[in-house]
């Protein structure tokens, strides 16, 4: 095993533990960008979860529990988000940035009130999620290191992406989902309770934050610290468009993301300045999706003759 | 019977858009419901299709007395829709439409070669050929239509509402739809279409419900009535004598040659229109609402690009001129809907009294509004044509509908232009404006000036004009002049019957 093909496995081993809360994030982005919804409170939904992950995790030291609190917690929030965006036409942009000044401030304030502390919650006490053991393949070390220390839940992204792509294009519900997006009026004319699918899908998307946001505090590190999601649900919001709102697409763009931030976590360690290599994923959201938006019109004007 | 809708009154605030409506329907009839605009047709049919809640009254089915709540239960209940604008899904495909709602299921799973089939088997019944797996998208809306009513048909109705369903149709398409129309009934369906085109009333329908403001004004069958006593019935015809003074007319003013219009689909919407005003004169667009009057007026005025034809102002050219030039080169606008386009809801009387003045010095200097200016102009408006308000500083919103109306007019004519076009000048305004408005028009007419006034209110047109031209889908179907004018021959061409007569 020479040292190049280590250093490979290594960091496609952190690209996907760093794509992983991306990517839950990001299918629930992907579900509401069918029914028409853009919701930017993504990233405050996903810190509510992280933050009550830690909390159960605090109180009960189980990971069912914390898991549970994680999604419901994040569905809560969604579900208040979803209501004022679809029954009352809140601005959506408004909703989901006050979701998310609100969440942040929220937790930051919780944090002192139930752990007495200030900046970040760490302890012994807290416990992980489990593992998945990969001691079988010790005799392929590339696979070993390549598929080493990711937990459970980062393998369940995975089966959630494929099956939320069975849901949506071969079940009817699934159908009557797209359908909403694409024209409410009509789905409605014919007695399908569009608001309705666009709220659950809205709260549903905020269970998907929850997971993203427990991956965040219990999967590699256990602990909260104030603001730990630090814009990844802004950038599963982009790669939920940049994956064209399939899931599998946003497997696709997911994993980009999550390979930018392995590259940028490596450069830190290299002659590059700290804050160029911290900023590289956030640039490289930016150029992704100008580049999609790009070809996206070109494709457009090609159509057009 | 196997419909009736009792007393159907339906209110939104103070405004009654249904009042004491009564409808029937039989087994295998097909009832047209026609009236203009704003008369209540298609709100009748809301509540029918549970889209709206009747204020009062009741709707029975098969003898039995139900509540539609929404379109679900309309659907439950028998009665299908094809919507004026289409409810159709541009990524899906023919199948995937139609059986949209009550979709064949596997499971939790969808069906789809189960839904291919049935949509074959009704499009081979109802003899409306379709491929099922065709995309929506580029489909001619002909197709798009038939893809509404195979969905209604796959929803089993036996009732089927359609809204307006030639607006968007050439005519072999309305040709094939009124065929379909028939053939339906044939097989049992019982069929209401909303129109306001009395030719297709009379080639389709066995039985015509005319409405006027909200009211059922006559219930009649086909055989019994004739489209031009139709038309009437449409516009009312209370006519309300007043002597207009002798005036020579003089040069021509606005002269419109061979005008042709087309949408962005290209579908006619003028086709070779040519008319004229000359000074002194008033002369009076005719025709029932939706025949291009409204298209007419924007194409002159520059709010439209016409395709082809000449329009000139005593011979300076205005062809697809930009709005300010033509308003400079000498006509001024009374649009079609004081709110939409006539003035600023939300703004004060001023702010809108000095729209199109505001460049003037009467107003502004070195591109500076003067306020006190403005209010003074505006308090000169109120005075002179009769403004019902407060100060020039409330909104013309809190104005009642006719006294909004004057301040509109009264901005347009203190324009003081050579051609004055007024559209639908006293739609929906009290007798007291409407005869203030019509003096104000006069005047301006004594003054020596043009006036090209297009209204769907008949009486309107036959008490102001001095000649009149009546259109109908798109062309000049007839010119008429007052001394010859005859009530009936302009029924009978805005119901299209001369140039029918004539194929």
């Amino acid at each position: 095993m020479d040292i190049n093909s280590m250093y490979i496995a290594v960091v496609l081993n952190s690209t996907i533990r760093l794509m992983t809360p991306i990517l839950f994030v990001a299918l629930g982005s992907a579900l509401c960008n069918r029914v028409f919804i853009f919701n930017i409170g993504l990233e405050g939904m996903m810190l509510t979860g992280a933050f009550f992950a830690i909390v159960a995790n605090h109180y009960t030291g189980s990971v069912v529990l914390s898991l549970l609190a994680a999604m419901i917690s994040s569905m809560l929030v969604a579900w208040v988000a979803g209501i004022f965006m679809v029954k009352f036409k809140g601005a959506m942009l408004v909703v989901g940035v006050s979701i998310n000044v609100l969440m942040l401030g929220l937790t930051t304030f919780l944090m002192q009130i139930l752990f007495g502390v200030k900046g970040a919650y760490v302890s012994n006490d807290l416990v992980s999620l489990p593992k998945v053991n990969v001691d079988f393949l010790a005799g392929a070390p590339f696979f070993q290191t390549l598929f080493g220390s990711l937990t459970y839940l980062d393998y369940f992204a995975f089966v959630v992406a494929i099956i939320l792509y069975f849901y949506l294009f071969r079940t009817v519900s699934g159908f009557r989902l797209r359908s909403v997006g694409l024209n409410k009026i009509a789905s409605e004319s014919l007695g399908i309770k569009a608001e309705r699918i666009q709220i659950a899908t809205i709260t549903f998307s905020g269970l998907l934050s929850g997971l993203g946001g427990s991956l965040l505090t219990m999967g590699g590190v256990t602990m909260f610290a104030q603001n730990i999601t630090s814009g990844r649900g802004f950038i599963a919001l982009a790669a939920g468009t940049l994956g064209s709102a399939h899931p599998l697409g946003v497997v696709l763009s997911s994993s980009f993301f999550g390979l930018a931030q392995s590259i940028g976590n490596t450069m830190q360690n290299t002659a590059v300045s700290s804050q160029l290599a911290m900023a590289t994923p956030y640039a490289a959201t930016i150029l992704a999706l100008a580049l999609y938006n790009y070809l996206q019109i070109k494709r457009g004007a090609n159509l057009d003759q | 019977m196997l419909l009736r809708m009792d007393n159907i009154v339906k209110k939104y605030g103070d405004l009654v858009a249904n009042d004491k409506v009564n409808l029937t329907l039989n087994k295998g009839e097909i009832l047209a419901v026609i009236g203009e605009n704003g008369a209540g047709k298609t709100t009748l049919m809301k509540v029918l299709y549970g889209l709206e809640q009747p204020t009062s009254g009741t709707i029975v089915i098969n003898g039995e007395e139900i509540q539609i709540k929404d379109a679900n239960q309309a659907i439950k209940n028998g009665i299908g829709m094809v919507q004026q604008h289409f409810m159709l899904f541009e990524t899906f495909n023919v199948t995937e439409n139609i059986v949209y709602g009550k979709e064949p299921r596997k499971g939790v799973f969808f069906d789809l070669e189960r839904a291919k089939r049935d949509v074959k088997k009704i499009s081979q019944e109802y003899e409306l050929p379709l491929d099922p797996e065709r995309g929506i998208a580029g489909m001619p809306v002909g197709l798009r239509q038939r893809v509404e009513i195979l969905k209604v048909l796959y929803q089993n109705s036996d009732i089927i509402i359609f809204d307006e369903p030639t607006a968007v149709l050439t005519p072999q398409e309305v040709k094939e739809l009124l065929k379909t129309l028939k053939q339906l009934a044939k097989m049992g369906k019982s069929i209401i279409i909303i129109t306001h085109k009395l030719y297709e009333v009379m080639s389709v329908a066995d039985r015509a419900m005319v409405m006027r403001a909200g009211e059922v004004v006559a219930d009649v069958r086909i055989e019994d009535t004739t489209a031009e006593e139709l038309s009437f019935l449409m516009v009312g015809r209370h006519l309300i004598e007043q002597k207009i003074p002798e005036k020579e007319v003089g040069q021509v003013l606005l002269n419109v040659e061979d005008l042709c219009l087309a949408d962005e689909h290209g579908s006619t919407i003028l086709k070779d229109v040519n008319i004229h005003v000359k000074s002194g004169e008033i002369v009076g667009v005719a025709g029932v609402s939706g025949n291009g009057q409204t298209e007419l007026v924007e194409c002159l005025f520059g709010l439209r690009k016409a395709v082809t034809g000449s329009i000139s102002l005593k011979e300076k050219n205005l062809f697809n001129k930009s709005v300010k030039f033509i308003r400079k080169a000498g006509i001024s606008l009374v649009p079609e809907d004081r709110y939409i386009w006539g003035s600023a809801i939300e703004a004060t009387l001023y702010e809108s009294a000095i729209m199109g003045h505001y460049a003037k010095p009467e107003i502004s200097s070195k591109g500076m509004i003067s306020g006190k200016k403005a209010i003074e102009f505006t308090q000169q408006i109120i005075r002179d044509f009769g403004v019902k308000a407060e100060t020039a500083e409330q909104t013309v919103g809190s104005l009642s509908g006719g006294n909004a109306q004057k301040l509109i007019v009264g901005r347009e004519i203190k324009q003081d232009t050579p051609l004055l076009i007024v559209a639908e000048p006293t739609r929906g305004v009290d007798v007291g404006a409407m005869e203030a408005i019509h003096d104000k028009i006069i005047e301006k007419r004594m003054n020596g000036d043009g006036v090209l006034l297009v209204s769907s209110e008949l009486s309107e047109i036959i008490k102001l004009s001095d000649r009149i031209y009546v259109m109908y889908e798109g062309e000049i179907n007839g010119e008429l002049f007052k001394e010859t004018m005859d009530e009936e021959e302009i029924g009978v061409l805005m119901a299209g019957g001369r140039k029918h007569a004539e194929n």
